[in-house]
Protein backbone atom coordinates (compact mmCIF):
# COMPACT_ATOMS: atom_id res chain seq x y z
CA UNK A 1 0.00 0.00 0.00
CA UNK A 2 2.90 2.47 0.59
CA UNK A 3 2.72 3.27 -3.53
CA UNK A 4 -0.36 4.61 -3.69
CA UNK A 5 -0.24 8.35 -4.02
CA UNK A 6 -3.37 11.22 -2.61
CA UNK A 7 -3.87 11.94 -5.47
CA UNK A 8 -5.39 8.63 -6.00
CA UNK A 9 -8.17 9.49 -3.25
CA UNK A 10 -8.63 13.12 -4.12
CA UNK A 11 -12.00 13.03 -4.85
CA UNK A 12 -12.32 10.77 -2.10
CA UNK A 13 -13.34 11.67 1.53
CA UNK A 14 -13.40 9.51 5.10
CA UNK A 15 -16.70 9.21 7.18
CA UNK A 16 -15.68 11.60 10.31
CA UNK A 17 -18.22 8.91 12.00
CA UNK A 18 -16.90 5.24 11.31
CA UNK A 19 -13.35 6.46 8.46
CA UNK A 20 -14.78 4.46 5.54
CA UNK A 21 -13.69 5.72 2.31
CA UNK A 22 -16.38 7.30 -0.67
CA UNK A 23 -15.64 8.55 -3.85
CA UNK A 24 -18.26 11.72 -4.34
CA UNK A 25 -16.82 13.10 -8.08
CA UNK A 26 -20.19 12.66 -9.59
CA UNK A 27 -22.80 14.11 -7.19
CA UNK A 28 -25.22 15.94 -9.57
CA UNK A 29 -27.36 18.75 -8.31
CA UNK A 30 -29.39 18.24 -5.07
CA UNK A 31 -27.66 14.58 -4.55
CA UNK A 32 -26.89 14.07 -0.78
CA UNK A 33 -24.20 11.68 0.12
CA UNK A 34 -24.56 9.67 3.39
CA UNK A 35 -22.11 7.08 4.76
CA UNK A 36 -23.62 3.74 4.07
CA UNK A 37 -22.15 2.37 7.12
CA UNK A 38 -22.97 4.64 9.80
CA UNK A 39 -25.99 6.69 8.12
CA UNK A 40 -23.71 9.91 8.57
CA UNK A 41 -24.47 13.08 6.09
CA UNK A 42 -21.48 13.79 4.27
CA UNK A 43 -21.76 16.01 1.82
CA UNK A 44 -24.40 17.55 -0.80
CA UNK A 45 -23.56 19.34 -3.93
CA UNK A 46 -25.65 21.97 -5.10
CA UNK A 47 -25.21 24.15 -8.49
CA UNK A 48 -26.42 27.39 -7.18
CA UNK A 49 -25.30 27.14 -3.45
CA UNK A 50 -23.01 30.14 -3.64
CA UNK A 51 -25.73 32.44 -4.91
CA UNK A 52 -28.22 31.21 -2.18
CA UNK A 53 -26.05 31.31 0.45
CA UNK A 54 -25.01 35.27 -0.46
CA UNK A 55 -28.58 35.81 -0.40
CA UNK A 56 -29.12 34.81 2.88
CA UNK A 57 -26.00 35.50 4.47
CA UNK A 58 -26.75 39.31 3.43
CA UNK A 59 -30.34 39.31 3.92
CA UNK A 60 -29.07 37.94 8.06
CA UNK A 61 -26.67 40.51 8.84
CA UNK A 62 -29.10 43.16 7.30
CA UNK A 63 -32.03 42.09 10.56
CA UNK A 64 -28.89 41.45 13.03
CA UNK A 65 -28.06 45.20 12.42
CA UNK A 66 -31.76 45.93 12.90
CA UNK A 67 -32.91 43.46 15.54
CA UNK A 68 -29.49 45.42 17.61
CA UNK A 69 -30.70 49.02 16.81
CA UNK A 70 -33.77 48.86 17.68
CA UNK A 71 -36.70 48.17 21.03
CA UNK A 72 -36.77 44.39 21.31
CA UNK A 73 -39.73 44.20 24.01
CA UNK A 74 -40.90 46.81 26.00
CA UNK A 75 -42.91 46.17 29.56
CA UNK A 76 -45.21 48.37 31.69
CA UNK A 77 -45.82 47.65 35.23
CA UNK A 78 -46.86 49.95 37.83
CA UNK A 79 -46.81 53.19 35.59
CA UNK A 80 -43.44 52.31 34.55
CA UNK A 81 -42.25 51.71 31.31
CA UNK A 82 -39.03 49.30 29.96
CA UNK A 83 -37.80 49.52 26.97
CA UNK A 84 -35.62 46.83 26.37
CA UNK A 85 -32.92 46.46 23.51
CA UNK A 86 -30.40 43.17 22.42
CA UNK A 87 -27.62 44.86 23.58
CA UNK A 88 -28.86 46.22 26.72
CA UNK A 89 -29.71 42.70 27.71
CA UNK A 90 -25.94 41.98 27.51
CA UNK A 91 -25.09 45.58 29.44
CA UNK A 92 -27.57 45.00 32.33
CA UNK A 93 -26.23 41.17 33.13
CA UNK A 94 -22.92 43.00 33.21
CA UNK A 95 -23.93 45.74 35.70
CA UNK A 96 -25.66 42.96 37.84
CA UNK A 97 -21.80 41.85 38.39
CA UNK A 98 -22.14 38.46 36.51
CA UNK A 99 -19.80 39.57 33.54
CA UNK A 100 -18.96 36.18 32.48
CA UNK A 101 -22.43 35.02 32.32
CA UNK A 102 -22.28 38.61 30.47
CA UNK A 103 -19.91 37.88 28.36
CA UNK A 104 -20.76 34.54 27.18
CA UNK A 105 -24.04 35.16 26.22
CA UNK A 106 -22.87 37.75 24.43
CA UNK A 107 -20.57 35.60 22.53
CA UNK A 108 -23.54 33.36 21.82
CA UNK A 109 -26.24 35.52 20.54
CA UNK A 110 -24.14 38.35 18.92
CA UNK A 111 -20.40 38.41 18.25
CA UNK A 112 -20.25 34.35 17.44
CA UNK A 113 -23.31 34.72 14.67
CA UNK A 114 -21.87 38.00 13.31
CA UNK A 115 -18.51 37.01 13.16
CA UNK A 116 -19.89 34.13 11.17
CA UNK A 117 -22.12 36.01 8.67
CA UNK A 118 -19.49 38.50 7.80
CA UNK A 119 -17.14 35.71 6.82
CA UNK A 120 -19.57 33.25 5.30
CA UNK A 121 -20.38 36.17 3.03
CA UNK A 122 -16.98 37.16 2.24
CA UNK A 123 -15.85 33.44 1.67
CA UNK A 124 -18.70 32.62 -0.19
CA UNK A 125 -18.28 36.36 -2.45
CA UNK A 126 -14.99 35.58 -3.00
CA UNK A 127 -15.77 31.74 -4.37
CA UNK A 128 -18.56 33.18 -6.64
CA UNK A 129 -16.17 35.96 -8.18
CA UNK A 130 -13.88 33.08 -8.68
CA UNK A 131 -10.82 35.53 -7.08
CA UNK A 132 -8.33 33.80 -4.75
CA UNK A 133 -7.20 35.45 -1.80
CA UNK A 134 -4.78 34.25 0.86
CA UNK A 135 -6.93 34.61 4.03
CA UNK A 136 -9.82 31.87 1.97
CA UNK A 137 -8.24 28.72 4.11
CA UNK A 138 -8.31 31.09 7.40
CA UNK A 139 -12.14 32.10 7.11
CA UNK A 140 -13.19 28.79 6.46
CA UNK A 141 -11.07 27.19 9.14
CA UNK A 142 -13.15 29.97 11.30
CA UNK A 143 -16.30 29.14 10.09
CA UNK A 144 -16.09 25.57 10.28
CA UNK A 145 -14.75 26.03 14.01
CA UNK A 146 -17.79 28.31 15.62
CA UNK A 147 -20.18 26.50 13.80
CA UNK A 148 -21.50 24.75 16.82
CA UNK A 149 -21.13 27.52 19.10
CA UNK A 150 -23.61 29.75 17.92
CA UNK A 151 -27.39 29.80 20.04
CA UNK A 152 -28.92 31.85 17.85
CA UNK A 153 -32.12 29.64 17.76
CA UNK A 154 -31.75 29.17 20.98
CA UNK A 155 -31.91 32.39 22.31
CA UNK A 156 -35.11 32.68 20.17
CA UNK A 157 -37.04 29.89 22.13
CA UNK A 158 -35.76 31.27 25.23
CA UNK A 159 -37.01 34.89 24.34
CA UNK A 160 -40.65 33.26 23.38
CA UNK A 161 -40.33 31.50 27.03
CA UNK A 162 -39.44 34.55 28.96
CA UNK A 163 -42.32 36.21 27.18
CA UNK A 164 -45.08 33.36 28.87
CA UNK A 165 -43.36 34.32 32.35
CA UNK A 166 -43.93 38.11 31.85
CA UNK A 167 -47.24 37.99 30.62
CA UNK A 168 -48.27 37.22 34.14
CA UNK A 169 -46.61 39.99 35.82
CA UNK A 170 -46.85 42.93 33.13
CA UNK A 171 -47.87 44.10 29.62
CA UNK A 172 -45.21 43.13 27.42
CA UNK A 173 -45.10 44.87 23.69
CA UNK A 174 -42.75 43.07 21.04
CA UNK A 175 -40.85 45.55 19.37
CA UNK A 176 -39.55 45.60 15.99
CA UNK A 177 -36.42 43.99 16.96
CA UNK A 178 -38.23 41.04 18.19
CA UNK A 179 -39.56 40.44 14.51
CA UNK A 180 -36.01 41.23 12.59
CA UNK A 181 -34.39 38.44 15.38
CA UNK A 182 -37.23 36.13 14.53
CA UNK A 183 -36.06 36.58 10.86
CA UNK A 184 -32.77 36.52 11.25
CA UNK A 185 -32.28 33.50 13.15
CA UNK A 186 -33.92 31.52 9.81
CA UNK A 187 -31.54 33.64 8.06
CA UNK A 188 -29.06 32.66 9.97
CA UNK A 189 -29.63 28.96 10.08
CA UNK A 190 -30.00 28.77 6.31
CA UNK A 191 -27.07 30.29 5.50
CA UNK A 192 -24.76 28.08 8.09
CA UNK A 193 -25.92 25.26 6.79
CA UNK A 194 -26.44 26.41 3.43
CA UNK A 195 -22.10 26.07 3.03
CA UNK A 196 -21.55 22.57 2.78
CA UNK A 197 -18.38 21.87 4.15
CA UNK A 198 -17.29 19.13 1.18
CA UNK A 199 -17.76 21.18 -1.54
CA UNK A 200 -16.51 25.15 0.02
CA UNK A 201 -13.52 23.61 1.07
CA UNK A 202 -13.30 21.96 -2.49
CA UNK A 203 -13.63 25.12 -4.68
CA UNK A 204 -11.45 26.93 -1.91
CA UNK A 205 -8.65 24.03 -3.76
CA UNK A 206 -9.46 24.51 -6.72
CA UNK A 207 -8.87 28.60 -6.70
CA UNK A 208 -4.98 27.94 -4.94
CA UNK A 209 -2.54 28.82 -7.39
CA UNK A 210 -0.82 25.87 -6.99
CA UNK B 1 -21.92 8.46 -5.02
CA UNK B 2 -19.01 5.36 -5.35
CA UNK B 3 -18.44 2.98 -2.22
CA UNK B 4 -14.96 1.68 -1.45
CA UNK B 5 -15.34 -0.30 1.27
CA UNK B 6 -11.99 0.13 3.19
CA UNK B 7 -11.60 2.50 6.00
CA UNK B 8 -9.01 5.31 5.33
CA UNK B 9 -6.67 4.28 8.08
CA UNK B 10 -6.48 0.78 6.74
CA UNK B 11 -5.06 2.36 3.83
CA UNK B 12 -2.67 4.87 5.79
CA UNK B 13 -4.55 7.72 5.20
CA UNK B 14 -5.23 10.40 7.11
CA UNK B 15 -8.50 12.70 7.30
CA UNK B 16 -8.43 16.14 7.85
CA UNK B 17 -10.80 16.88 11.35
CA UNK B 18 -11.64 20.18 9.74
CA UNK B 19 -11.74 20.44 5.88
CA UNK B 20 -11.99 16.10 5.43
CA UNK B 21 -9.32 16.24 3.17
CA UNK B 22 -7.78 12.57 2.96
CA UNK B 23 -3.72 13.08 2.91
CA UNK B 24 -1.18 10.35 3.39
CA UNK B 25 -0.12 9.49 7.16
CA UNK B 26 3.08 11.01 6.87
CA UNK B 27 1.72 14.57 6.29
CA UNK B 28 1.50 16.93 9.31
CA UNK B 29 -0.38 19.75 8.35
CA UNK B 30 -3.17 19.97 5.95
CA UNK B 31 -2.19 21.92 2.65
CA UNK B 32 -5.81 22.64 2.10
CA UNK B 33 -7.13 24.30 5.75
CA UNK B 34 -3.74 24.21 7.43
CA UNK B 35 -5.10 22.32 10.36
CA UNK B 36 -2.71 19.91 12.34
CA UNK B 37 -3.51 16.54 11.46
CA UNK B 38 -4.62 13.41 13.88
CA UNK B 39 -5.30 10.01 12.28
CA UNK B 40 -7.65 9.69 15.51
CA UNK B 41 -8.97 12.69 18.18
CA UNK B 42 -5.45 13.28 20.39
CA UNK B 43 -6.46 11.38 23.75
CA UNK B 44 -10.43 11.60 23.20
CA UNK B 45 -11.64 9.14 25.80
CA UNK B 46 -8.99 10.99 28.65
CA UNK B 47 -10.32 14.31 27.74
CA UNK B 48 -13.97 13.31 26.88
CA UNK B 49 -14.05 11.60 30.50
CA UNK B 50 -12.45 14.80 31.96
CA UNK B 51 -14.75 17.37 30.76
CA UNK B 52 -17.58 14.67 31.20
CA UNK B 53 -16.64 14.73 35.08
CA UNK B 54 -16.33 18.26 35.50
CA UNK B 55 -19.53 18.76 33.70
CA UNK B 56 -21.37 16.17 36.10
CA UNK B 57 -19.81 18.09 38.95
CA UNK B 58 -20.39 21.46 38.12
CA UNK B 59 -24.48 20.06 37.53
CA UNK B 60 -24.62 19.51 41.49
CA UNK B 61 -24.21 23.74 42.16
CA UNK B 62 -25.96 24.47 39.02
CA UNK B 63 -29.53 22.62 40.61
CA UNK B 64 -28.99 23.08 44.26
CA UNK B 65 -28.21 27.22 44.31
CA UNK B 66 -30.27 30.01 43.20
CA UNK B 67 -30.41 30.61 39.37
CA UNK B 68 -32.17 34.14 40.20
CA UNK B 69 -31.77 36.10 42.67
CA UNK B 70 -35.01 38.46 43.13
CA UNK B 71 -34.91 41.42 45.89
CA UNK B 72 -38.39 43.85 46.15
CA UNK B 73 -39.13 45.81 49.13
CA UNK B 74 -36.11 44.18 51.07
CA UNK B 75 -37.51 41.17 50.72
CA UNK B 76 -35.25 38.57 49.35
CA UNK B 77 -36.56 35.36 46.92
CA UNK B 78 -34.26 32.65 45.35
CA UNK B 79 -35.47 30.71 42.73
CA UNK B 80 -33.55 27.06 42.03
CA UNK B 81 -34.00 25.37 38.31
CA UNK B 82 -36.63 22.88 39.52
CA UNK B 83 -38.34 25.46 41.29
CA UNK B 84 -38.67 27.56 38.88
CA UNK B 85 -40.45 24.47 37.25
CA UNK B 86 -42.81 23.94 40.02
CA UNK B 87 -43.71 27.24 39.89
CA UNK B 88 -44.87 27.32 35.99
CA UNK B 89 -46.64 24.27 37.08
CA UNK B 90 -48.28 26.04 39.65
CA UNK B 91 -49.41 28.97 37.62
CA UNK B 92 -50.34 27.23 35.13
CA UNK B 93 -48.19 27.08 32.03
CA UNK B 94 -47.69 23.53 32.01
CA UNK B 95 -46.15 23.91 28.32
CA UNK B 96 -43.48 26.56 29.30
CA UNK B 97 -42.88 24.29 32.55
CA UNK B 98 -41.97 21.26 29.84
CA UNK B 99 -39.62 22.95 27.37
CA UNK B 100 -37.75 24.45 30.69
CA UNK B 101 -37.91 20.98 32.27
CA UNK B 102 -36.41 19.41 29.42
CA UNK B 103 -34.25 21.92 28.41
CA UNK B 104 -33.11 22.22 31.99
CA UNK B 105 -33.25 18.71 33.61
CA UNK B 106 -33.68 16.24 30.85
CA UNK B 107 -31.49 17.17 28.13
CA UNK B 108 -28.00 18.03 30.23
CA UNK B 109 -28.61 14.91 32.53
CA UNK B 110 -29.70 12.78 29.14
CA UNK B 111 -26.29 14.05 27.67
CA UNK B 112 -24.09 13.30 30.20
CA UNK B 113 -25.79 10.32 30.83
CA UNK B 114 -25.37 8.72 26.86
CA UNK B 115 -21.97 10.36 26.78
CA UNK B 116 -20.65 8.18 29.70
CA UNK B 117 -22.41 5.51 28.15
CA UNK B 118 -20.26 5.55 25.10
CA UNK B 119 -17.03 6.01 26.56
CA UNK B 120 -18.15 2.48 28.39
CA UNK B 121 -19.23 1.13 25.51
CA UNK B 122 -16.32 1.30 23.27
CA UNK B 123 -14.34 -1.26 25.32
CA UNK B 124 -17.48 -3.36 26.75
CA UNK B 125 -20.79 -2.18 24.32
CA UNK B 126 -22.22 -4.67 22.04
CA UNK B 127 -20.84 -4.79 18.92
CA UNK B 128 -24.32 -5.60 16.45
CA UNK B 129 -25.56 -2.51 18.06
CA UNK B 130 -22.57 -0.01 17.15
CA UNK B 131 -24.52 1.82 14.07
CA UNK B 132 -26.90 2.63 16.65
CA UNK B 133 -24.56 4.01 19.02
CA UNK B 134 -23.11 6.33 16.38
CA UNK B 135 -26.53 7.52 16.01
CA UNK B 136 -27.04 8.49 19.99
CA UNK B 137 -23.70 10.11 19.57
CA UNK B 138 -24.59 12.44 16.68
CA UNK B 139 -27.88 13.18 18.65
CA UNK B 140 -25.65 14.50 21.31
CA UNK B 141 -23.97 16.85 18.96
CA UNK B 142 -27.75 18.56 17.68
CA UNK B 143 -29.36 18.67 21.20
CA UNK B 144 -26.23 19.77 23.48
CA UNK B 145 -26.48 23.75 22.87
CA UNK B 146 -30.53 23.65 23.36
CA UNK B 147 -30.20 23.48 27.22
CA UNK B 148 -28.34 26.98 27.13
CA UNK B 149 -32.86 28.16 26.66
CA UNK B 150 -32.73 28.60 30.72
CA UNK B 151 -29.81 30.57 31.43
CA UNK B 152 -31.46 33.12 28.24
CA UNK B 153 -34.46 32.90 30.01
CA UNK B 154 -32.55 34.39 33.24
CA UNK B 155 -30.73 37.03 31.11
CA UNK B 156 -33.92 38.66 29.51
CA UNK B 157 -35.75 38.42 32.92
CA UNK B 158 -33.26 40.35 34.73
CA UNK B 159 -32.86 43.04 31.78
CA UNK B 160 -36.60 43.47 31.16
CA UNK B 161 -37.98 43.49 35.09
CA UNK B 162 -35.30 45.78 36.08
CA UNK B 163 -38.03 48.68 36.05
CA UNK B 164 -37.22 50.46 39.08
CA UNK B 165 -35.08 50.74 42.08
CA UNK B 166 -37.59 48.69 44.15
CA UNK B 167 -37.47 45.18 42.24
CA UNK B 168 -33.59 44.01 42.05
CA UNK B 169 -33.57 40.82 39.97
CA UNK B 170 -29.63 39.67 39.43
CA UNK B 171 -28.40 35.91 37.87
CA UNK B 172 -27.79 33.66 40.49
CA UNK B 173 -24.25 31.90 40.90
CA UNK B 174 -26.53 28.81 39.68
CA UNK B 175 -26.36 30.59 36.10
CA UNK B 176 -22.59 29.89 35.50
CA UNK B 177 -22.45 27.08 37.18
CA UNK B 178 -25.10 25.83 34.38
CA UNK B 179 -23.58 27.73 31.91
CA UNK B 180 -20.22 25.96 32.69
CA UNK B 181 -22.01 22.58 32.35
CA UNK B 182 -23.53 23.20 28.98
CA UNK B 183 -19.74 24.13 28.06
CA UNK B 184 -17.69 21.65 29.26
CA UNK B 185 -20.42 19.00 27.88
CA UNK B 186 -20.43 20.72 24.65
CA UNK B 187 -16.44 20.21 24.31
CA UNK B 188 -16.64 16.72 25.54
CA UNK B 189 -19.13 15.69 22.38
CA UNK B 190 -16.70 17.44 20.29
CA UNK B 191 -13.62 15.49 21.79
CA UNK B 192 -15.39 11.87 21.66
CA UNK B 193 -14.50 9.82 18.37
CA UNK B 194 -17.03 7.51 17.30
CA UNK B 195 -14.57 6.03 14.78
CA UNK B 196 -12.93 4.74 18.26
CA UNK B 197 -15.64 2.26 18.16
CA UNK B 198 -15.35 1.45 14.53
CA UNK B 199 -11.82 0.60 14.77
CA UNK B 200 -12.19 -2.08 17.92
CA UNK B 201 -14.88 -3.84 15.96
CA UNK B 202 -12.75 -3.73 12.41
CA UNK B 203 -9.86 -5.33 14.39
CA UNK B 204 -12.45 -8.00 15.89
CA UNK B 205 -13.68 -8.79 12.67
CA UNK B 206 -9.90 -9.09 11.00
Amino acid sequence: MATETNSDYADCLACPSCDLIFDISDLHDGEVARCSRCDHFLTVYRDNELRHVIAFASSALMFLVLSCSFPFMSLEMAGLENVMTLPRVVLKLWQTERQSLALLVAAFIIIIPALMLVLILSLSAALFMGRHYRWLALAGRLIYTLENWSMVEVFFVGVLVSLVKISHMATVVMGISFWAYAVFSVFFVLSSSGLDRVQCWRRIEDLSPS
Amino acid sequence: MNKISVTAASRNLVSCHLCMKLLNCSAQHCPRCGCTLHLRKVNSLQRTLALLITASLLYIPANLLPIMETNQFGQSVENTILGGVVLLIESGSIPIALVIFFASVVIPLGKLLLMFYLCWSIYYGPPEAIRQRTTLYRLTTFIGKWSMIDVFVVGILVAMLQVSNLLEIRPGVAAIAFAGVVVTSMLAVESFDPRVMWDRRDRNND
